[in-house]
């Protein structure tokens, strides 16, 4: 029995000499700078998997460009460096994005982190990471009170405001001829942190343009049946509809809503309305829905619409979001430049003094490390997201939705 | 027999050096660059949570799914505590308070649910147990900070060692209180209770008192676990307190070890923690796919744990667990 205990415990052992032995490369390839290593976590499973594809195809469409440029130059080294982006799942879940952040600087010896995504659920464990070993995130999709609470120093944020994009719903409503304004909105919200946040924003605003809601759903997440608030809604002689959730609830609600005939002028969603396959779910009873989106293909920005048409070369579809991620990679990478080193402080100074030119606009950071970008708003027609604002650069014009008998 | 003694000093010779060079090895390495400070930082965590569920599962045959539940209190305790000013930064007393609160509920969950359910349905009543909790803590206003959670300033944090020291100390202390009653009156009942709790009754075993005293002790040092994970990672959401990773891995470890065996789950967690890592370097986009390949394979052909190849005989127990009785259906 011995010798088999002893056998067990070398292979154990050797396995771990076999991890630190991998460890010792890595670090030894860090110290011989030939590259700008730039390490991200991904939500590419998990609940988070249907925004992680596109988020990495944006990473790598990034670094694939500017090292096709030549790289990014460093004063510090007197030269040109490729960047090379080295991946992780963090699979949706907080624990794998601190621990992938962790592996990032300790093992993989990242120079710089580009940012994960969705809030709670990857983004804030990622910098509270970050921020420990003093590394600097350059970051997204995180509501601003969130990125506050931890008085970040090694830390930046690129994101939308829930207060510019509550405004966004109702002067998109407003900008309907008047007699279609919706006058008996609600709200359906998701049971999360994202759909609270939004609808206490959204009815704090509302008076402020002529609305109230009358009604104020909750939308269990996983739940296959939403007939009972449909009923409520119908009874309450709802509308217009706000929706913050995800796919498979967006798609029942809109589903169950024809089945209750229950019809109204404008449907507004968050989150769970833009991806493709909201559409591919639902066919020509998605037309007329309005989603939200971080950029568009229509843009007049340098490299937009190139970009849309490439990811549409590669996916059969177009996106609302690739342009938001392709754009904090630009910026980091301008940052780069612009600081001369890759020294954690100095590049996050860099983000804060300087101003940048993107495929999703100028980005101006704050003093606080915060930028906001406005959003977007879109109306499927004919499977198509047609951008209808900021009303400055869209190119069409919000419909009613026609009641479904008239469809 | 009269070799008895000498494993016995040979075994605790090993687990001495073992502890000795933990001990000794971030203050040899710049542990604050160290990712193997921090994976053994893990390992020991995932000790502590596969000896919280073997106790109750591998030697009173009690499964329970729901160590999640106890795990989430514990996060949940220190940062509710934290945030109220009465507790402080790694403080002892709030992660003691952790983990007497996931006890707490234990006893409270755990009186109906041993009384009355048995093997599968007991397993599904503690998996329930951390869905309430959850939800309870999504919606708990202001105490839970709902889907928000809670933030705690992570400016406090200087460096891993505490971490690492007290997951560490918590493991070690895990161990001993395992090993001492495996070893009395206590842990032999709980052995008769898995073996046959009609026998055992039959005997004068109390076996309801000492299936809630199994699954009270793992719930306790499970919630000085989620105690530690709450100051590690400063930000408590229901997301990441009450996923249910924090009781599939440590059962996968305790299988991959041996299920009710001392050194099994140990073997389990430094295993499967070594195998993921190597799977990851390998393999770095594709490691689910390996990792998941890796389990399987295991569950094919060591079924009973690296314990029943290191002692030579399977151990049958994966028979009585029913809800693995799948594992060795096609032994």
């Amino acid at each position: 029995m011995m010798k088999k205990t002893t056998k067990i415990v070398f292979l154990l052992t050797c396995l771990f000499f076999l991890s630190s032995l991998f460890f010792t490369m890595q670090q030894a390839r860090a110290k011989d700078k030939k590259e700008i290593l730039i390490g991200t976590h991904m939500p590419l499973s998990g609940l988070g998997a249907f925004t992680g594809e596109e988020q990495k195809w944006a990473y790598e469409q990034a670094v694939a460009d500017i090292n096709k440029a030549g790289g990014i130059y460093v004063k510090e080294y007197g030269k040109k460096l490729p960047v090379r982006l080295y991946e992780i799942d963090d699979e949706s879940n907080p624990t794998k994005a601190a621990a992938a952040v962790e592996r990032l600087i300790k093992r993989v010896k990242v120079d710089l982190i580009l940012s994960g995504q969705v809030g709670a659920m990857g983004v804030l464990p990622g910098m509270i990471t970050a921020e420990k070993y003093h590394k600097y995130y350059h970051g997204a999709v995180i509501w601003v009170p969130q990125f506050l609470q931890q008085h970040f120093k090694y830390c930046t944020m690129y994101f939308m405001d829930p207060g510019q994009g509550a405004a966004m719903v109702f002067e998109v409503w407003n900008s309907l001829p008047e007699k279609d304004h919706p006058k008996r909105p609600a709200l359906f919200l998701e049971d999360t942190f994202d759909g609270k946040t939004i609808g206490n924003v959204m009815e704090s605003l509302a008076p402020k343009f002529g609305y109230k809601f009358v009604l104020r759903l909750t939308m269990p997440m996983g739940a296959k049946d939403f007939t009972s608030q449909i009923l409520k809604a119908k009874g309450a002689k709802v509308d217009g509809i706000f929706c913050m959730s995800n796919v498979p609830e967006a798609v029942t609600l809109v589903r169950q809503m024809k089945e209750n005939r229950f019809s109204v002028k404008a449907f507004q969603g968050f989150k769970g309305t833009w991806p493709s396959n909201f559409y591919k779910s639902l066919g020509k009873d998605a037309d007329y829905i309005l989603c939200d989106g971080f950029w568009s293909i229509d843009y007049p920005y340098k490299g937009a619409k190139e970009l849309g048409e490439r990811f549409y070369k590669d996916f059969g579809r177009y996106s609302t979001n690739v342009g938001m991620y392709y754009a904090v990679a630009q910026i980091l990478w301008q940052a780069i430049e612009k600081a001369g080193t890759l020294d954690d402080l100095k590049v996050r100074q860099a983000v804060l003094d300087n101003k940048f030119e993107t495929v999703n606009g100028p980005a101006d950071y704050d003093e606080r490390g915060i930028a906001l970008f406005p959003l977007g708003d879109n109306q499927w027609l004919n499977g198509k997201r047609r951008n209808i604002y900021p009303f400055d650069l869209a190119k069409y014009k919000i419909m009613v939705i026609p009641p479904w008998d008239k469809r | 027999m009269l070799q008895e003694p000498l494993k016995r000093k040979t075994h605790l010779s090993i687990a001495l050096a073992l502890v000795f060079f933990f001990v000794i090895y971030p203050l040899l390495v710049d542990a604050e660059a160290s990712y193997l400070v921090f994976l053994f930082y893990t390992a020991f965590m995932y000790v502590t949570l596969s000896q919280g569920w073997n106790i109750a599962a591998g030697y009173a045959g009690q499964v329970s799914l729901g160590q999640h539940a106890f795990f989430g209190i514990g996060c949940y305790v220190t940062a509710i505590t934290w945030r109220a000013g009465t507790a402080g930064y790694l403080d002892p007393l709030a992660m003691l308070m952790s983990g007497a609160g996931a006890a707490v509920v234990a006893i409270v969950v755990g009186l109906p649910l041993l009384a009355k359910l048995r093997g599968d349905y007991f397993a599904l009543g503690t998996l329930g147990l951390g869905e309430i909790l959850r939800v309870a803590a999504l919606n708990g206003g202001s105490f839970t900070e709902g889907a928000a959670g809670i933030s705690i300033p992570s400016d406090v944090y200087q460096s891993i060692k505490p971490y690492y020291f007290i997951a560490l100390l918590i493991s070690v202390l895990t161990m001993l209180s395992l090993w001492f009653i495996a070893h009395s009156r206590i842990g032999l009942a709980l052995v008769a209770i898995r073996e046959d709790e009609t026998a055992a009754s039959a005997n004068g075993i109390p076996i309801l008192r000492y299936k809630i005293l199994a699954f009270t002790l793992g719930a306790f040092v499970t919630g000085l676990c989620g105690s530690l994970n709450a100051y590690f990672v400063f930000h408590i959401d229901t997301t990441g307190a009450f996923n249910l990773n924090w009781v599939i891995m440590p059962i996968l470890m305790v299988i991959l070890g041996g299920v009710g065996t001392f050194v099994g789950p140990v073997l389990g967690v430094f295993s499967l923690i070594a195998a993921f890592e190597l799977i990851r370097l390998l393999t770095p986009q594709l490691h689910p796919i390996f990792s998941g390949a890796f389990i399987i394979l295991v569950t094919l052909f060591l079924p009973d744990g690296i314990m029943s190849y290191l002692t030579g005989h399977k151990n049958r127990l994966l028979h009585k667990l029913s809800p693995f009785k799948w594992l060795a259906l096609n032994k």
